[in-house]
């Protein structure tokens, strides 16, 4: 026993007591069952444990502090109606938003923020940090966080290229294929069922096989592998739409596809096919990574995230945890979107009640 | 309709989509710039050579009676040689593809039970303070690419604490638990991911049922909370859980490739992986055809599961 | 009715909050309502006035989102806001239990009908499971279920409407509660299903002298069920009376407009002895699939009159006014307008055909793109057919909302959402008119809309129909709107046309049986209309006259 044992249990049931006295019932039941967790990891883990969940519970508190200032600076700098929708947003939700946002900034200004170029050989393989290098160098001797910003351009960039390739396509089909209904509805829902029975990664692999890893191909596969999916989400937001009246009283007045579509059906469907966005995105960036990490994506010395996991894996037998961060990297940014899309989702689904 | 007609139906669509992606399968190939023999010998090869290993493969002849040859063995689980080593397909891929489903079964047993137990308790407590954890825990797992879950559980239980291999090397004469426990970390590694992704849809699923008017009528007319489950919600609720566990076994079967090349298991996907960068395109076609028939299988089995469930379609009018 | 006992139910100033965006707020503001043992009280009210909110809370339960924040329930001696959700619970199926409004999805599809009748008397051990069965099966007879002793043994799909909503009564009454709530449970039925679920719901709960509050929007149908009548509006009572006095001579304002509703009757047109009939139907089939669904009909339309088709659901109406837009293509017969043969499909038909036949929908919620201005939706047809632009369009518009009695500089630029329902059936009415059409089709226009509204909504389309000499062809179920607006009838049933004629000849005998039947179904606001009617038509046939 020590000062920081016995003040972490002090806190922890000093807590638990005062929101019992307040009737906070949730904060209550999760103090409490943090207590007993910590009983018992007190006596497997030891005083380390302990500290590993102060830590954990100092940096979800630092998180929600960034959501909700974020959340602030938001409502004040956007225009009434956004700042009304952006009250509604959970801490997550905020957060997420504030993950996007830095990781844009690092990636349109990655050669500013950058120290050293992209393929750019500073020193000896695997050298440890040093005040010149945060995160100390790679199997090159390339510095690791200059890759690591240099990636948040290209992984991104390029999962962001793909998304928008499917979405054009797979939108486009979905709505054209939710007016015209008939055969071509037909065709295309057969189609899209027998590419869809191909699980993507193995028909990425498929394809690459084929055509090789070059970067506008990647994309171009990638774009086409994911756009069935959006075919289909699209179709059936497009479905929900187009069975309307106001669907029926525009054909009916010999209003031709272009117009239903552009200003019928879009206006009718832009929350969910935003939200589907971030989640398509999200599918397609952990592909990209993926392929990348199996040595099919993003091919060097271009920085990718995947591939830097891969090239520096050997670190991890001698306990670093250096190729860790792009892998995490990937994780962050897609939890993020993935909290965002989570809220809009809420958003779209309570606004029909 | 009668139930029997449905599944037969539905058997026979299955069958068909897996004829057309066994053709998309092997006309892919054929969309390659030049052709296999092309690839294989490089720029630098002469007439003659490209001409001895075009007969040798059977280019000459055309490509629909390559086709039904290639699917005629296919059938019997002849796949033809590899442009590596000449040895046949079959040969390679056969113990790996027991290991991967090995590997994919252990996972499926341990993750199954676990994620819809999870997954109704998170729907019974639902906008509690604990839904909202598990919310933000499992957003994170599914969020995570599977060789970053692979390498913190390599990191944290094989080299930190030396509890499990960080390599997951099999061979024939190992005990079943030694086998079980050489495997355990690539089997976490996708159960973490499957569970999360199945806890949030059996969620989804069961908030989806609790909404309809006959659970209201069924706490209307007094049943206790447990009844309303097991009683009222259980037996509709069979069909979607039966379609979120085929999902996820279907991601299983695929997910598997990234937690192979991780763990250096003897897989399947490993193979894959290494056929492609090698370009022996006898093995991938192989392979994706392996993979897309499982996963047309299992979304066949969810989709005759839930007919056979359905209580409207069991009991025509 | 008589000897009612005791006190069962006393809610005193009831309070209920709904949560919406993050807050929540009252639906229900301090109602007070006593119940004795074996009476029937009427809930009456408008969409939005709490009636089901305070049903279910009469039971102690509260829908999620929904919260009892004030006042108390005392059921028999039980205050029902403060004791444990467990005993709340126990009450529930034994002694209070509930009907709600759509059978068909309130029934378990997993379970059949016997099982979930059975499950609550088992579970509360008052009956064991055999004698449960046999009380469903003489529960079933007493409610004129057809081979009661069979029908408990099949699933809630396999029953029809009607059935199921008896059968849900005789769940109801499974453990012989002492109050029944029931939720509107006629309001998806047709009128000729209805009579007999309200004659065995009357019966059943007069044979067991069981407490029940009917909630209803229907007044004709409260008539017949209920001892006394309170008339709530949003959240708030309006007034109680037992209901003879409560018909003779409503005190309050809102209760007299709401019984002045059915008064409203213009003068009948006659043919023009000659001329071009608008539209002209004749021996139209139409089918979905291999399922036929009109059968040889055929009927006409003459400019400035308003024909009413009239059928229930599944009669083939609204099928054929997606033949005559075009958007269903006959299988045989023709369609002409102005003597002028119109093509199948409208995909075929002239811009200026379009034009010309115009349709006003039943759901302004679905017929209005909420994303657009409502000057951009009544302007387009404008725009679309006349070319008319910038301040032409504006001045049209204006000129059309002014027509449509919505002033131009409130509403032009508001979305749909913003506005309330009758406004919105307003403009989806100025959307037709703004194509300069000469006929129009009025697709159950009033059927979604609370009773005054509809009453505005009908005196618009009378008065514009005499000022634009349109032609309406009106689709309807309630027969009290064909007695106000229409000048001829045409009566439907399963894809063909029953009868048609003025609507004079029509309303008067001799009728055909089908017109007969749909025309004494419709419920009166004579409390001993059912009774009657009843007599009339034999107790016991009254299940065969409905569903031959």
């Amino acid at each position: 026993m020590n000062y920081f044992v016995i003040i972490y249990y002090a806190l922890l049931i000093g807590g638990s007591c005062l929101a019992a006295h307040y009737k906070k019932r949730e904060i209550f039941l999760l103090l409490f069952s943090l207590t007993l967790a910590s009983f018992v990891m007190g006596i497997v883990g030891r005083e380390s444990a302990l500290w590993a969940v102060s830590i954990g519970a100092g940096l979800l508190a630092l998180a929600a502090g960034i959501a909700y200032s974020f959340r602030e600076f938001l409502i004040i700098i956007s225009g009434p109606l956004t700042a009304r929708a952006l009250r509604t947003a959970p801490l997550t939700a905020a957060f997420g938003m504030f993950v996007i946002f830095t990781y844009a900034v690092l990636g349109i200004f990655a050669p500013i923020i950058a120290p050293y170029g992209e393929a750019e050989v500073i020193s000896q393989s695997f050298a440890p940090a040093d005040e010149n290098m945060l995160l100390g160098a790679d199997q090159l001797g390339r510095d690791m966080f200059s890759r690591l910003v240099y990636g948040a351009r290209n992984t991104v960039g390029l999962a962001l290229m793909a998304t928008a390739i499917a979405f054009v396509i797979g939108a486009l089909l979905g709505m054209i294929a939710a007016v015209k209904q008939g055969w071509f509805d037909q065709i295309m829902g057969r189609l899209i069922d027998v590419v869809m029975s191909i699980p993507s990664l193995i028909f990425a692999l498929l394809l690459l096989s084929i055509f090789g890893t070059n970067m506008i191909i990647l994309v171009i596969i990638i774009g086409i592998i994911y756009s069935p999916r959006v075919y289909r989400l699209t179709r059936a937001v497009a479905g929900n739409v187009v069975v309307m009246d106001y669907i029926e009283a525009a054909k009916l007045r010999g209003e031709g596809m272009w117009y239903l579509i552009r200003k019928e059906i879009l206006p009718n469907s832009t929350s969910p096919l935003i939200a589907e966005f971030g989640l398509e995105f999200c599918f397609v960036f952990l592909l990209v990574a993926g392929l990348s990490f199996l040595g099919l994506g993003i091919q060097p010395p271009t920085a990718d995230w995947g591939s830097m996991v891969r090239e520096n894996a050997t670190l991890i037998s001698f306990g670093e945890i250096t190729p860790l961060i792009p892998a995490a990297a990937i994780a962050m940014l897609t939890v993020a979107v993935n909290m965002v899309v989570d809220w809009m989702l809420h958003r779209t689904s309570g606004l029909k009640e | 309709m009668d139930v029997a007609r449905i599944v037969l139906m539905r058997l026979g669509l299955g069958l068909v989509t897996l004829l057309v992606i066994s053709a998309l399968i092997f006309g892919a190939v054929e969309l390659l710039p030049g052709d296999i023999a092309q690839s294989v010998l490089g720029q630098g090869a002469t007439e003659e050579t490209l001409a001895a290993l075009r007969t040798e493969l059977g280019l000459d002849r055309p490509a629909p009676v390559r086709y039904l040859s290639w699917l005629a063995g296919a059938v019997v689980g002849d796949f033809g040689v590899s442009l590596l080593n000449q040895s046949p397909v079959a040969e390679v891929i056969g113990t790996r593809f027991a290991n991967t489903l090995f590997l994919a079964t252990y996972a499926a047993i341990i993750a199954v039970p676990v994620a819809i137990l999870l997954g109704v308790i998170v729907a019974l407590f639902r906008n509690t303070i604990f839904d909202r954890v598990a919310n933000i825990a499992t957003l994170t797992s599914i969020s995570s690419p599977e060789f970053f879950l692979g390498y913190i559980l390599i990191l944290y239980f094989s080299v930190k604490t030396g509890w499990f291999p960080s390599i997951a090397k099999v061979s024939d004469g190992m005990s079943f638990f030694e086998l079980l426990e050489r495997t355990f970390l690539p089997a976490l590694t996708m159960v973490l991911v499957v569970v999360a992704h199945m806890m949030r849809m059996t969620r989804a699923a069961i908030i989806n049922l609790l909404a309809s008017p006959y659970i209201e009528m069924a706490r209307l007319k007094g049943a206790p909370g447990w009844k309303v489950i097991t009683l009222h919600a259980l037996p509709n609720a069979w069909a979607p859980i039966i379609n979120v566990v085929a999902l996820n076994l279907a991601y299983l079967v695929t997910g598997v490739v990234l937690v192979e090349v991780v763990f250096v298991y003897p897989g399947i996907g490993q193979l894959l992986v290494d056929a492609v960068t090698k370009r022996d395109f006898p093995v991938v076609q192989a392979c994706c055809l392996i993979f897309a028939a499982t996963f047309i299988l299992l979304n066949l089995a969810a989709d005759i599961g839930s007919i056979l469930t359905n209580p409207r379609l069991r009991h025509p009018k | 009715m008589a000897n009612k006992g005791n006190l069962l139910l006393e809610i005193e100033d009831l309070r209920i909050e709904a949560y919406a965006d993050e807050k929540w707020f009252e639906i229900v503001h301090g109602v007070d309502l006593t119940l004795r043992r074996g009476e029937v009280m009427g809930l009456i009210g408008e969409s939005g006035a709490g009636k089901s909110t305070i049903g279910l809370a009469a039971m102690g339960f509260a829908r999620d989102g929904c919260r009892i924040s004030g006042g108390s329930v005392e059921f028999d001696g039980l205050e029902l806001t403060t004791t444990s959700e467990a005993d709340r619970r126990r009450l529930r199926g034994s002694r209070i239990a509930y009907v709600a409004q759509s059978a068909a999805a309130s029934f378990n599809p997993a379970h059949k009908l016997i099982d979930q009748h059975t499950e609550s008397p088992v579970h509360y051990r008052i009956r064991k499971r055999m004698e449960s069965q046999e009380d469903a099966m003489e529960l079933y007879q007493r409610l004129r279920l057809p081979t009661p002793r069979e029908i408990g043994f099949r699933y809630p799909h396999q029953v029809s409407g009607g059935q199921l909503q008896r059968a849900m009564t005789a769940m109801a009454m499974s453990c012989r509660p002492d109050m029944i709530i029931f939720d509107e449970p006629t309001t998806a039925l047709d009128v000729t299903t209805q009579i007999e679920v309200l004659a065995a719901i009357r019966d059943i709960v007069n044979q067991f002298n069981t407490a029940a509050i009917y909630i209803t929007h229907d007044l004709a149908v409260v008539a017949q069920m209920a001892d006394v009548i309170k008339v709530l509006l949003k959240g708030d009572e309006v007034e109680e009376a037992d209901t003879e006095s409560m018909l003779k001579n409503p005190k309050e304002d809102y209760t007299k407009s709401l019984w002045a509703v059915r008064s409203f009757q213009r003068s009948q047109k006659q043919r023009p002895g000659d001329g071009v009939p608008v539209v002209e139907v004749a021996n139209l089939d139409a089918s979905y699939g291999p399922v036929k669904v009109l059968d040889d009909i055929s009927f006409d339309i003459h400019a400035g009159m308003t024909v009413a088709v009239v059928g229930e659901s599944g009669s083939g109406k609204s099928t054929a006014a997606r033949c005559i837009t075009g958007l269903l293509p006959p299988t045989g017969g023709t369609i002409r307008f102005k003597g002028q043969e119109l093509p199948p499909s409208y995909l075929n038909r002239s811009k200026d055909q379009l034009r010309q036949a115009q349709m006003i929908y039943q759901m302004a919620d679905t017929a209005l793109n909420p994303k657009i201005r409502i000057g951009n939706i009544i302007g387009r047809p404008a725009e679309f057919y006349g070319g008319l632009k910038g301040t032409n369009l504006k001045n049209r518009v204006d000129e059309l909302l002014d027509m449509i009695e919505l002033d131009p500089s409130k509403f032009y630029a508001r979305y749909p959402p913003e506005l309330s329902g009758g406004q919105k059936q307003r403009v989806g009415i100025a959307r037709a008119l703004a194509a300069d059409p000469t006929f129009i089709i009025c697709d159950e226009v009033t059927s979604a809309l609370d009773q005054l509204v509809a009453e505005g909504i009908l005196k618009l389309l009378d008065r514009l129909q005499k000022d634009l000499d349109l032609a309406y062809m009106f689709i309807t179920h309630d027969l009290a709107t064909v007695r106000s607006i229409a000048d001829e009838v045409v009566v439907m049933k399963q894809g063909k046309v029953v009868e048609q004629g003025p609507k004079d000849v029509m309303f008067k005998p001799p009728h055909h049986p089908y017109t007969d039947l749909l025309l004494s179904s419709v419920p009166e606001m004579d409390p001993n209309w059912l009774s009657t009617l009843l007599e009339e038509r034999g107790v016991d046939n009254i299940g065969e006259a409905a569903s031959s």
